[in-house]
Protein backbone atom coordinates (compact mmCIF):
# COMPACT_ATOMS: atom_id res chain seq x y z
CA UNK A 1 0.00 0.00 0.00
CA UNK A 2 1.18 3.66 -0.51
CA UNK A 3 3.87 4.73 2.32
CA UNK A 4 3.17 8.18 3.28
CA UNK A 5 5.01 8.76 6.34
CA UNK A 6 8.58 10.59 6.19
CA UNK A 7 10.58 11.19 9.01
CA UNK A 8 13.12 14.36 9.81
CA UNK A 9 14.75 16.89 11.60
CA UNK A 10 13.33 19.78 12.79
CA UNK A 11 15.08 22.47 10.91
CA UNK A 12 14.08 25.48 12.87
CA UNK A 13 11.89 26.94 15.69
CA UNK A 14 10.45 30.21 15.99
CA UNK A 15 8.56 31.02 19.06
CA UNK A 16 5.25 33.37 17.83
CA UNK A 17 4.29 33.76 21.06
CA UNK A 18 3.74 33.03 25.34
CA UNK A 19 1.98 29.47 23.75
CA UNK A 20 2.53 29.22 19.92
CA UNK A 21 5.72 27.77 17.94
CA UNK A 22 6.20 27.31 14.66
CA UNK A 23 8.64 24.22 13.16
CA UNK A 24 9.74 24.10 10.18
CA UNK A 25 11.24 21.60 8.01
CA UNK A 26 13.79 20.99 4.98
CA UNK A 27 11.59 18.97 3.13
CA UNK A 28 9.07 19.56 -0.05
CA UNK A 29 5.43 19.59 1.02
CA UNK A 30 2.95 19.12 -2.18
CA UNK A 31 0.38 20.74 0.49
CA UNK A 32 -2.02 23.63 0.08
CA UNK A 33 -4.02 25.94 2.76
CA UNK A 34 -6.03 24.07 4.93
CA UNK A 35 -4.62 20.77 4.34
CA UNK A 36 -2.98 19.02 7.10
CA UNK A 37 0.10 16.65 8.33
CA UNK A 38 0.18 14.00 11.07
CA UNK A 39 3.14 14.80 12.94
CA UNK A 40 4.63 11.28 15.65
CA UNK A 41 6.67 12.02 18.44
CA UNK A 42 7.97 8.17 18.71
CA UNK A 43 7.68 7.30 22.20
CA UNK A 44 4.87 9.43 22.69
CA UNK A 45 2.05 9.57 20.09
CA UNK A 46 0.73 11.17 16.87
CA UNK A 47 -1.46 14.06 16.25
CA UNK A 48 -3.07 16.48 13.17
CA UNK A 49 -1.10 19.68 12.40
CA UNK A 50 -2.69 22.19 9.79
CA UNK A 51 -0.01 23.78 7.58
CA UNK A 52 1.43 27.21 7.46
CA UNK A 53 3.22 27.42 4.72
CA UNK A 54 4.71 24.67 2.48
CA UNK A 55 7.38 25.92 -0.74
CA UNK A 56 9.53 23.43 -3.18
CA UNK A 57 12.19 23.32 -0.47
CA UNK A 58 9.95 23.33 3.31
CA UNK A 59 6.84 23.52 5.13
CA UNK A 60 6.05 24.06 8.59
CA UNK A 61 3.28 24.22 11.05
CA UNK A 62 2.02 26.57 13.88
CA UNK A 63 1.51 25.08 16.77
CA UNK A 64 0.03 25.50 19.99
CA UNK A 65 0.91 23.74 23.43
CA UNK A 66 -1.96 22.00 24.77
CA UNK A 67 -1.47 18.57 25.93
CA UNK A 68 1.19 15.69 25.98
CA UNK A 69 2.19 15.55 23.03
CA UNK A 70 2.90 19.07 21.73
CA UNK A 71 4.16 20.01 25.86
CA UNK A 72 6.95 17.03 24.31
CA UNK A 73 7.42 18.74 21.18
CA UNK A 74 7.80 22.37 22.58
CA UNK A 75 10.82 20.14 24.90
CA UNK A 76 12.42 19.14 22.08
CA UNK A 77 15.49 21.00 19.80
CA UNK A 78 16.48 21.85 16.50
CA UNK A 79 17.27 18.70 15.18
CA UNK A 80 15.86 16.20 16.69
CA UNK A 81 13.72 13.64 14.80
CA UNK A 82 9.87 13.57 14.28
CA UNK A 83 7.77 11.97 11.67
CA UNK A 84 5.51 13.35 9.33
CA UNK A 85 3.04 11.82 7.22
CA UNK A 86 0.56 13.61 4.39
CA UNK A 87 -0.40 16.19 3.33
CA UNK A 88 -4.16 15.11 3.66
CA UNK A 89 -7.76 16.47 3.48
CA UNK A 90 -9.37 19.13 1.48
CA UNK A 91 -7.61 22.42 0.86
CA UNK A 92 -9.70 25.76 0.45
CA UNK A 93 -10.66 26.58 -3.06
CA UNK A 94 -8.77 29.04 -5.00
CA UNK A 95 -11.41 29.93 -7.96
CA UNK A 96 -12.78 33.31 -6.19
CA UNK A 97 -12.33 36.80 -7.39
CA UNK A 98 -13.10 38.37 -4.60
CA UNK A 99 -12.47 36.85 -1.28
CA UNK A 100 -13.07 38.11 2.85
CA UNK A 101 -11.25 35.91 5.31
CA UNK A 102 -12.25 35.82 9.04
CA UNK A 103 -9.83 34.31 11.55
CA UNK A 104 -9.88 33.84 15.39
CA UNK A 105 -6.84 32.99 17.43
CA UNK A 106 -4.17 30.49 16.29
CA UNK A 107 -6.59 29.06 13.82
CA UNK A 108 -5.66 31.63 11.58
CA UNK A 109 -2.60 29.76 9.93
CA UNK A 110 -4.17 28.03 7.45
CA UNK A 111 -5.78 31.29 6.33
CA UNK A 112 -2.18 33.44 6.02
CA UNK A 113 -1.05 30.16 3.87
CA UNK A 114 -4.25 31.02 1.81
CA UNK A 115 -3.78 34.38 1.68
CA UNK A 116 -0.17 34.03 0.30
CA UNK A 117 -1.46 31.39 -2.52
CA UNK A 118 -4.04 33.66 -3.23
CA UNK A 119 -1.95 36.91 -3.99
CA UNK A 120 0.26 34.52 -6.27
CA UNK A 121 -2.52 33.11 -7.96
CA UNK A 122 -3.99 37.34 -8.78
CA UNK A 123 -6.94 37.14 -6.49
CA UNK A 124 -8.41 40.18 -7.57
CA UNK A 125 -9.47 41.78 -4.21
CA UNK A 126 -8.44 39.90 -0.65
CA UNK A 127 -9.58 41.27 3.08
CA UNK A 128 -8.64 39.72 6.46
CA UNK A 129 -10.09 39.99 9.28
CA UNK A 130 -7.96 38.80 12.26
CA UNK A 131 -9.38 38.59 15.58
CA UNK A 132 -7.84 37.05 18.83
CA UNK A 133 -7.91 38.08 22.68
CA UNK A 134 -5.41 40.18 23.00
CA UNK A 135 -2.94 41.58 21.13
CA UNK A 136 -0.06 39.42 21.50
CA UNK A 137 -2.48 36.48 20.70
CA UNK A 138 -2.49 37.88 16.96
CA UNK A 139 -0.38 36.10 14.04
CA UNK A 140 1.12 37.19 11.53
CA UNK A 141 -0.16 40.27 11.05
CA UNK A 142 2.50 42.03 8.98
CA UNK A 143 2.06 38.82 6.85
CA UNK A 144 -1.92 39.75 6.18
CA UNK A 145 -0.96 43.01 5.64
CA UNK A 146 1.43 42.39 3.03
CA UNK A 147 -0.61 39.38 0.98
CA UNK A 148 -4.08 41.68 1.57
CA UNK A 149 -5.68 44.91 0.12
CA UNK A 150 -7.24 45.26 3.08
CA UNK A 151 -6.19 44.08 6.40
CA UNK A 152 -8.24 44.76 9.92
CA UNK A 153 -7.75 43.44 13.26
CA UNK A 154 -10.20 42.87 16.40
CA UNK A 155 -9.31 42.39 19.87
CA UNK A 156 -11.82 41.60 22.53
CA UNK A 157 -9.86 44.10 24.57
CA UNK A 158 -9.33 46.92 21.86
CA UNK A 159 -5.62 46.71 23.10
CA UNK A 160 -5.11 46.70 18.67
CA UNK A 161 -7.59 46.95 15.98
CA UNK A 162 -11.57 47.21 16.20
CA UNK A 163 -12.71 46.60 19.97
CA UNK A 164 -15.03 43.47 19.31
CA UNK A 165 -14.87 40.06 17.70
CA UNK A 166 -13.70 38.99 14.49
CA UNK A 167 -17.39 38.43 13.94
CA UNK A 168 -18.40 41.79 14.82
CA UNK A 169 -16.04 43.71 11.94
CA UNK A 170 -17.50 40.84 9.42
CA UNK A 171 -20.86 42.08 9.61
CA UNK A 172 -20.05 45.50 9.22
CA UNK A 173 -17.47 45.16 6.48
CA UNK A 174 -20.58 42.94 4.90
CA UNK A 175 -22.87 45.64 5.12
CA UNK A 176 -20.71 47.65 2.95
CA UNK A 177 -19.32 45.59 0.41
CA UNK A 178 -20.29 41.61 -1.13
CA UNK A 179 -17.39 38.74 -1.68
CA UNK A 180 -17.58 35.22 -4.00
CA UNK A 181 -16.22 33.77 -0.80
CA UNK A 182 -15.85 34.02 2.63
CA UNK A 183 -13.02 31.40 4.24
CA UNK A 184 -13.54 31.27 7.98
CA UNK A 185 -10.98 29.49 10.46
CA UNK A 186 -11.64 29.69 14.25
CA UNK A 187 -12.89 28.11 17.15
CA UNK A 188 -16.12 26.39 16.81
CA UNK A 189 -17.98 28.68 18.34
CA UNK A 190 -17.04 31.93 16.48
CA UNK A 191 -17.32 29.79 13.24
CA UNK A 192 -21.13 29.35 14.09
CA UNK A 193 -21.12 32.76 14.88
CA UNK A 194 -19.71 34.09 11.21
CA UNK A 195 -21.46 31.37 9.17
CA UNK A 196 -25.10 32.85 10.77
CA UNK A 197 -23.67 36.32 9.66
CA UNK A 198 -22.43 34.79 6.56
CA UNK A 199 -25.80 33.05 5.64
CA UNK A 200 -27.92 36.55 6.65
CA UNK A 201 -26.21 38.08 3.84
CA UNK A 202 -26.64 35.01 1.21
CA UNK A 203 -22.72 34.73 0.75
CA UNK A 204 -20.72 31.29 -0.06
CA UNK A 205 -18.48 30.08 2.55
CA UNK A 206 -15.75 27.88 3.47
CA UNK A 207 -14.95 26.43 7.11
CA UNK A 208 -11.85 25.09 8.47
CA UNK A 209 -13.20 22.17 10.83
CA UNK A 210 -11.86 20.29 13.82
CA UNK A 211 -12.31 16.72 14.92
CA UNK A 212 -10.59 14.46 16.60
CA UNK A 213 -8.37 12.58 14.54
CA UNK A 214 -6.57 9.66 14.87
CA UNK A 215 -6.06 7.82 11.67
CA UNK A 216 -6.01 10.84 9.35
CA UNK A 217 -6.94 8.74 6.14
CA UNK A 218 -10.21 7.69 6.49
CA UNK A 219 -10.40 4.41 8.25
CA UNK A 220 -10.89 4.63 12.04
CA UNK A 221 -13.73 6.67 12.30
CA UNK A 222 -12.94 9.14 14.77
CA UNK A 223 -13.72 12.13 12.94
CA UNK A 224 -17.56 11.20 11.33
CA UNK A 225 -19.36 13.42 11.27
CA UNK A 226 -23.49 13.46 11.86
CA UNK A 227 -26.16 12.94 10.55
CA UNK A 228 -24.55 11.99 7.38
CA UNK A 229 -21.17 9.74 8.21
CA UNK A 230 -18.82 13.13 6.93
CA UNK A 231 -15.69 11.80 6.91
CA UNK A 232 -13.62 14.91 8.13
CA UNK A 233 -9.86 14.08 7.68
CA UNK A 234 -10.62 12.77 3.75
CA UNK A 235 -13.49 15.12 2.57
CA UNK A 236 -12.85 18.03 5.09
CA UNK A 237 -10.92 19.56 7.40
CA UNK A 238 -12.39 22.74 4.58
CA UNK A 239 -16.26 22.62 4.79
CA UNK A 240 -17.71 24.26 1.65
CA UNK A 241 -21.19 25.69 2.30
CA UNK A 242 -23.31 23.05 1.02
CA UNK A 243 -21.66 20.29 3.25
CA UNK A 244 -21.83 22.16 6.10
CA UNK A 245 -25.53 22.48 5.80
CA UNK A 246 -25.78 18.84 6.03
CA UNK A 247 -23.89 18.74 9.19
CA UNK A 248 -26.28 19.13 12.03
CA UNK A 249 -24.00 18.88 14.80
CA UNK A 250 -21.49 21.82 13.46
CA UNK A 251 -21.83 24.11 16.42
CA UNK A 252 -23.55 21.96 19.19
CA UNK A 253 -21.77 18.20 19.67
CA UNK A 254 -18.39 16.27 18.81
CA UNK A 255 -17.04 13.00 20.30
CA UNK A 256 -15.17 12.22 22.31
CA UNK A 257 -11.71 9.93 22.24
CA UNK A 258 -13.77 6.92 22.68
CA UNK A 259 -16.53 8.22 19.86
CA UNK A 260 -19.01 9.20 22.84
CA UNK A 261 -21.33 12.28 21.62
CA UNK A 262 -20.44 15.20 24.03
CA UNK A 263 -21.73 18.71 23.75
CA UNK A 264 -19.98 21.30 22.42
CA UNK B 1 -28.89 -13.49 -1.23
CA UNK B 2 -29.51 -14.55 2.19
CA UNK B 3 -27.22 -14.80 4.99
CA UNK B 4 -28.28 -16.44 8.49
CA UNK B 5 -32.08 -15.95 7.16
CA UNK B 6 -31.54 -12.67 6.30
CA UNK B 7 -32.05 -11.05 2.47
CA UNK B 8 -28.71 -9.06 1.85
CA UNK B 9 -28.47 -6.92 -1.40
CA UNK B 10 -24.95 -7.88 -1.73
CA UNK B 11 -22.37 -9.75 -0.03
CA UNK B 12 -20.18 -7.46 0.79
CA UNK B 13 -20.16 -6.49 4.32
CA UNK B 14 -17.93 -3.84 6.21
CA UNK B 15 -15.30 -5.63 8.79
CA UNK B 16 -15.46 -4.37 12.12
CA UNK B 17 -13.13 -2.04 13.10
CA UNK B 18 -13.15 0.48 9.85
CA UNK B 19 -15.42 3.40 10.36
CA UNK B 20 -17.61 1.56 12.85
CA UNK B 21 -18.27 3.91 15.80
CA UNK B 22 -21.15 6.29 14.26
CA UNK B 23 -24.82 5.10 13.21
CA UNK B 24 -23.76 7.65 10.38
CA UNK B 25 -20.56 6.22 8.66
CA UNK B 26 -22.79 2.79 9.41
CA UNK B 27 -25.46 3.93 6.90
CA UNK B 28 -23.63 5.69 4.25
CA UNK B 29 -21.68 1.98 4.04
CA UNK B 30 -25.21 0.28 3.42
CA UNK B 31 -25.72 3.61 1.01
CA UNK B 32 -22.28 2.83 -1.15
CA UNK B 33 -23.17 -0.63 -1.77
CA UNK B 34 -22.41 -3.20 1.58
CA UNK B 35 -25.13 -5.53 2.11
CA UNK B 36 -23.75 -5.81 5.77
CA UNK B 37 -22.24 -3.82 8.43
CA UNK B 38 -20.35 -4.71 11.23
CA UNK B 39 -19.72 -2.36 14.28
CA UNK B 40 -16.44 -1.64 16.09
CA UNK B 41 -16.28 -4.28 18.93
CA UNK B 42 -18.21 -3.15 21.87
CA UNK B 43 -16.73 -3.61 25.35
CA UNK B 44 -18.89 -2.83 28.76
CA UNK B 45 -16.73 0.41 29.29
CA UNK B 46 -16.04 2.84 27.09
CA UNK B 47 -12.06 2.21 25.58
CA UNK B 48 -10.38 5.27 24.26
CA UNK B 49 -7.44 2.44 22.83
CA UNK B 50 -3.91 2.77 21.78
CA UNK B 51 -2.14 6.01 21.53
CA UNK B 52 -1.54 6.86 17.93
CA UNK B 53 0.28 6.28 15.57
CA UNK B 54 -2.19 3.58 15.51
CA UNK B 55 -1.40 2.34 11.48
CA UNK B 56 1.88 1.46 9.81
CA UNK B 57 1.27 1.13 6.21
CA UNK B 58 3.87 -0.98 4.44
CA UNK B 59 4.42 -2.52 0.97
CA UNK B 60 1.66 -5.64 2.05
CA UNK B 61 -0.79 -3.83 4.10
CA UNK B 62 -1.33 -2.48 7.11
CA UNK B 63 -0.45 -3.10 10.78
CA UNK B 64 -2.82 -1.48 13.59
CA UNK B 65 -2.68 -1.03 16.83
CA UNK B 66 -5.88 0.15 17.60
CA UNK B 67 -6.58 -1.43 20.64
CA UNK B 68 -10.54 -1.86 20.78
CA UNK B 69 -11.31 1.80 20.71
CA UNK B 70 -15.12 2.39 21.42
CA UNK B 71 -17.61 4.34 23.37
CA UNK B 72 -18.76 1.17 25.44
CA UNK B 73 -22.06 -1.35 24.60
CA UNK B 74 -24.70 1.06 25.86
CA UNK B 75 -23.64 3.99 23.43
CA UNK B 76 -23.00 1.69 21.09
CA UNK B 77 -26.42 0.14 20.66
CA UNK B 78 -28.17 3.65 20.85
CA UNK B 79 -25.75 3.83 17.58
CA UNK B 80 -27.30 0.48 16.27
CA UNK B 81 -30.49 1.68 17.30
CA UNK B 82 -30.64 4.79 14.89
CA UNK B 83 -29.06 2.75 12.25
CA UNK B 84 -32.36 1.16 11.90
CA UNK B 85 -34.41 3.52 12.33
CA UNK B 86 -36.44 4.26 9.42
CA UNK B 87 -33.14 2.47 7.50
CA UNK B 88 -32.97 -0.74 5.34
CA UNK B 89 -29.68 -2.70 6.81
CA UNK B 90 -28.41 -5.31 8.11
CA UNK B 91 -25.88 -5.16 11.22
CA UNK B 92 -23.33 -7.31 12.60
CA UNK B 93 -23.25 -6.29 16.31
CA UNK B 94 -19.42 -7.35 17.38
CA UNK B 95 -18.77 -7.74 21.32
CA UNK B 96 -15.40 -7.94 23.42
CA UNK B 97 -15.10 -9.48 27.17
CA UNK B 98 -12.75 -10.06 28.96
CA UNK B 99 -14.38 -13.17 30.24
CA UNK B 100 -17.11 -15.72 29.30
CA UNK B 101 -19.60 -13.80 32.22
CA UNK B 102 -18.55 -10.39 30.53
CA UNK B 103 -19.34 -11.87 26.66
CA UNK B 104 -23.19 -13.29 28.38
CA UNK B 105 -23.29 -9.52 29.76
CA UNK B 106 -22.94 -8.04 26.41
CA UNK B 107 -25.32 -10.34 24.74
CA UNK B 108 -27.72 -9.27 26.78
CA UNK B 109 -27.54 -5.99 26.34
CA UNK B 110 -27.61 -6.56 22.30
CA UNK B 111 -30.77 -8.28 23.17
CA UNK B 112 -32.26 -5.48 23.59
CA UNK B 113 -31.59 -3.99 20.54
CA UNK B 114 -32.44 -4.12 17.22
CA UNK B 115 -29.10 -6.04 15.76
CA UNK B 116 -29.77 -8.87 13.67
CA UNK B 117 -26.41 -10.73 14.55
CA UNK B 118 -23.80 -10.56 17.06
CA UNK B 119 -20.18 -11.27 16.38
CA UNK B 120 -17.92 -12.43 19.11
CA UNK B 121 -14.63 -10.94 18.88
CA UNK B 122 -12.44 -14.05 20.16
CA UNK B 123 -9.35 -13.02 18.72
CA UNK B 124 -8.44 -9.39 18.64
CA UNK B 125 -4.53 -9.77 18.55
CA UNK B 126 -4.05 -5.70 20.28
CA UNK B 127 -5.02 -6.24 23.89
CA UNK B 128 -2.95 -8.77 24.78
CA UNK B 129 -1.15 -6.80 27.27
CA UNK B 130 -4.59 -6.27 29.03
CA UNK B 131 -6.24 -9.99 28.66
CA UNK B 132 -3.21 -12.54 27.69
CA UNK B 133 -3.78 -14.62 25.21
CA UNK B 134 -6.78 -14.10 22.76
CA UNK B 135 -9.60 -16.82 22.93
CA UNK B 136 -9.24 -17.98 19.70
CA UNK B 137 -6.64 -19.89 20.68
CA UNK B 138 -7.51 -21.55 23.23
CA UNK B 139 -10.01 -24.21 22.46
CA UNK B 140 -11.55 -24.24 25.97
CA UNK B 141 -12.22 -20.74 26.31
CA UNK B 142 -13.83 -21.07 22.42
CA UNK B 143 -16.36 -23.80 23.69
CA UNK B 144 -16.92 -22.05 27.13
CA UNK B 145 -17.85 -18.48 26.10
CA UNK B 146 -19.75 -19.67 22.83
CA UNK B 147 -21.74 -22.07 24.82
CA UNK B 148 -22.64 -19.22 27.38
CA UNK B 149 -23.28 -16.58 25.04
CA UNK B 150 -25.43 -19.86 22.68
CA UNK B 151 -27.52 -19.86 25.72
CA UNK B 152 -28.59 -16.42 26.07
CA UNK B 153 -28.42 -14.62 22.58
CA UNK B 154 -32.34 -13.72 20.70
CA UNK B 155 -29.92 -13.24 17.85
CA UNK B 156 -27.37 -15.48 15.47
CA UNK B 157 -23.91 -15.99 16.60
CA UNK B 158 -20.53 -15.71 14.60
CA UNK B 159 -17.24 -16.61 16.48
CA UNK B 160 -14.49 -14.36 14.74
CA UNK B 161 -11.44 -16.35 14.45
CA UNK B 162 -8.04 -15.64 14.33
CA UNK B 163 -5.60 -17.10 11.48
CA UNK B 164 -2.94 -17.62 14.36
CA UNK B 165 -4.03 -20.65 16.03
CA UNK B 166 -2.56 -23.91 14.81
CA UNK B 167 -5.25 -25.69 13.65
CA UNK B 168 -7.95 -22.70 12.81
CA UNK B 169 -10.38 -25.78 11.21
CA UNK B 170 -10.53 -27.68 14.42
CA UNK B 171 -11.18 -24.16 16.30
CA UNK B 172 -14.24 -23.44 13.91
CA UNK B 173 -15.54 -27.09 14.39
CA UNK B 174 -15.61 -26.06 17.59
CA UNK B 175 -17.30 -23.15 17.86
CA UNK B 176 -20.30 -24.83 15.81
CA UNK B 177 -20.36 -27.64 18.35
CA UNK B 178 -20.88 -24.82 21.14
CA UNK B 179 -23.50 -23.39 19.16
CA UNK B 180 -22.38 -20.71 16.81
CA UNK B 181 -24.45 -20.09 14.07
CA UNK B 182 -21.47 -18.40 11.80
CA UNK B 183 -17.83 -18.36 11.51
CA UNK B 184 -16.39 -14.59 10.73
CA UNK B 185 -12.62 -15.42 9.53
CA UNK B 186 -9.55 -13.80 9.41
CA UNK B 187 -8.69 -11.00 12.04
CA UNK B 188 -5.69 -9.74 11.42
CA UNK B 189 -2.09 -11.55 11.39
CA UNK B 190 0.43 -12.05 13.87
CA UNK B 191 1.80 -9.39 15.71
CA UNK B 192 3.60 -7.32 12.69
CA UNK B 193 6.16 -4.49 13.15
CA UNK B 194 6.77 -1.65 10.88
CA UNK B 195 10.43 0.02 11.33
CA UNK B 196 11.37 3.47 10.64
CA UNK B 197 15.03 3.02 9.97
CA UNK B 198 15.66 6.71 10.31
CA UNK B 199 14.48 6.89 13.70
CA UNK B 200 15.22 3.39 14.54
CA UNK B 201 11.76 3.19 15.79
CA UNK B 202 8.86 0.79 15.46
CA UNK B 203 6.05 3.21 13.79
CA UNK B 204 3.23 1.86 15.88
CA UNK B 205 3.48 3.65 19.57
CA UNK B 206 2.11 -0.03 20.59
CA UNK B 207 5.09 -1.53 18.67
CA UNK B 208 3.40 -4.08 16.82
CA UNK B 209 0.10 -5.00 16.16
CA UNK B 210 -2.47 -6.97 13.39
CA UNK B 211 -1.42 -7.40 10.10
CA UNK B 212 -4.27 -6.94 7.61
CA UNK B 213 -4.39 -6.32 3.37
CA UNK B 214 -3.49 -7.45 0.69
CA UNK B 215 -0.30 -9.60 1.95
CA UNK B 216 -2.95 -12.10 4.05
CA UNK B 217 -5.36 -12.99 1.00
CA UNK B 218 -3.39 -16.17 0.55
CA UNK B 219 -3.81 -17.13 4.02
CA UNK B 220 -7.34 -16.02 4.82
CA UNK B 221 -8.48 -18.07 1.37
CA UNK B 222 -6.92 -21.38 2.44
CA UNK B 223 -7.58 -20.93 5.70
CA UNK B 224 -11.36 -20.53 4.56
CA UNK B 225 -11.14 -23.60 2.57
CA UNK B 226 -10.03 -25.57 5.40
CA UNK B 227 -13.18 -24.44 7.69
CA UNK B 228 -16.21 -25.23 5.11
CA UNK B 229 -14.38 -28.27 4.61
CA UNK B 230 -15.15 -29.25 7.79
CA UNK B 231 -18.06 -26.62 9.37
CA UNK B 232 -21.95 -27.03 8.17
CA UNK B 233 -22.48 -22.91 9.16
CA UNK B 234 -21.85 -20.03 6.91
CA UNK B 235 -18.28 -18.37 6.93
CA UNK B 236 -18.34 -14.47 6.32
CA UNK B 237 -15.06 -14.68 4.77
CA UNK B 238 -12.58 -11.10 5.36
CA UNK B 239 -9.18 -11.10 4.99
CA UNK B 240 -6.95 -8.70 2.08
CA UNK B 241 -10.27 -8.04 -0.10
CA UNK B 242 -9.34 -5.27 -2.10
CA UNK B 243 -11.42 -5.79 -5.11
CA UNK B 244 -14.53 -7.93 -6.80
CA UNK B 245 -11.96 -10.65 -7.76
CA UNK B 246 -10.83 -11.00 -4.34
CA UNK B 247 -14.16 -11.44 -3.33
CA UNK B 248 -15.35 -14.07 -5.94
CA UNK B 249 -11.98 -15.92 -4.80
CA UNK B 250 -12.90 -15.41 -1.32
CA UNK B 251 -16.49 -16.90 -1.22
CA UNK B 252 -15.63 -19.86 -4.07
CA UNK B 253 -13.20 -21.01 -1.38
CA UNK B 254 -16.22 -20.57 0.94
CA UNK B 255 -17.15 -17.58 2.20
CA UNK B 256 -21.18 -17.00 2.26
CA UNK B 257 -20.28 -13.23 2.16
CA UNK B 258 -17.31 -11.20 2.27
CA UNK B 259 -15.99 -8.30 4.56
CA UNK B 260 -13.67 -5.86 3.64
CA UNK B 261 -11.45 -3.56 6.03
CA UNK B 262 -8.43 -2.32 5.14
CA UNK B 263 -8.97 -1.73 1.22
CA UNK B 264 -10.78 1.29 2.17
CA UNK B 265 -6.92 2.97 2.99
CA UNK B 266 -6.37 2.17 -0.74
CA UNK B 267 -9.60 2.73 -2.42
CA UNK B 268 -11.94 5.37 -0.30
CA UNK B 269 -15.18 4.19 1.10
CA UNK B 270 -15.86 3.79 -3.06
CA UNK B 271 -14.53 0.31 -2.11
CA UNK B 272 -18.24 -1.15 -1.91
CA UNK B 273 -19.65 0.26 -4.75
CA UNK B 274 -16.53 -0.89 -7.06
CA UNK B 275 -16.15 -4.06 -5.75
CA UNK B 276 -19.61 -4.69 -6.31
CA UNK B 277 -19.51 -3.58 -9.77
CA UNK B 278 -16.28 -5.96 -10.30
CA UNK B 279 -17.99 -8.69 -9.25
CA UNK B 280 -20.73 -8.55 -11.27
CA UNK B 281 -18.71 -7.46 -14.23
CA UNK B 282 -17.00 -11.26 -13.41
CA UNK B 283 -20.19 -13.29 -13.13
CA UNK B 284 -21.96 -12.01 -16.22
CA UNK B 285 -18.46 -12.48 -18.32
CA UNK B 286 -18.38 -16.04 -16.77
CA UNK B 287 -22.22 -17.31 -16.47
CA UNK B 288 -23.04 -16.70 -13.00
CA UNK B 289 -26.48 -15.61 -12.22
CA UNK B 290 -26.35 -14.88 -8.47
CA UNK B 291 -24.15 -14.27 -5.61
CA UNK B 292 -24.88 -17.73 -4.17
CA UNK B 293 -23.46 -19.59 -7.18
CA UNK B 294 -20.00 -18.68 -5.99
CA UNK B 295 -20.10 -20.14 -2.84
CA UNK B 296 -17.59 -23.27 -2.18
CA UNK B 297 -17.23 -23.96 -6.02
CA UNK B 298 -13.50 -23.91 -5.95
CA UNK B 299 -12.54 -27.26 -7.23
CA UNK B 300 -8.85 -28.62 -6.03
CA UNK B 301 -6.22 -29.97 -8.31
Amino acid sequence: MRRDRVTLPIATIRQENSSLRTFTFDTPLKALPGQFVMLTIFGQGEKPFSILDATETSFSMTIKNIGPLTDRLFQMEVGELVSIRGPYGKAFSTEADRVLMVGGGYATPPLRFQSKVLRESEVNYLVNINGARTRSDLLYVSDFDEFCDRSLVATDDGSMGHKGTAVDVMAEVLEEESFDIIYISGPEKMMKAAVDVARKYAMPFEVNLERYMKCGVGICGSCVMDPNGFILCVEGPVVDHTNLGKLAEFGFSHRDKTGRIKPL
Amino acid sequence: MQFLGKEITTPLTLASGILGISFSSLQRIIRDGAGMVTTKSLSLEPRIGHEGPVIAEFEGGLVNSVGLTNPGIQEGLVEVEKFHKAFQGVSIVSVFGGNAAEFVQLTKFVNGSPADFLELNLSCPNVEDEFKRPFALMPEKITEIVTAVKAVSQIPILAKLSPNAYDVAEMATLAETAGADGITMINTLGHGMVIDAVAKRPVLRNNYGGISGPCIKPLALKLIRDVYQKVKIPILGTGGVSNGLDAVEMMMAGASAVAIGSAVYDRGLDVFKLTKSEMETFMAKHGYSDYSDLIGILQEN
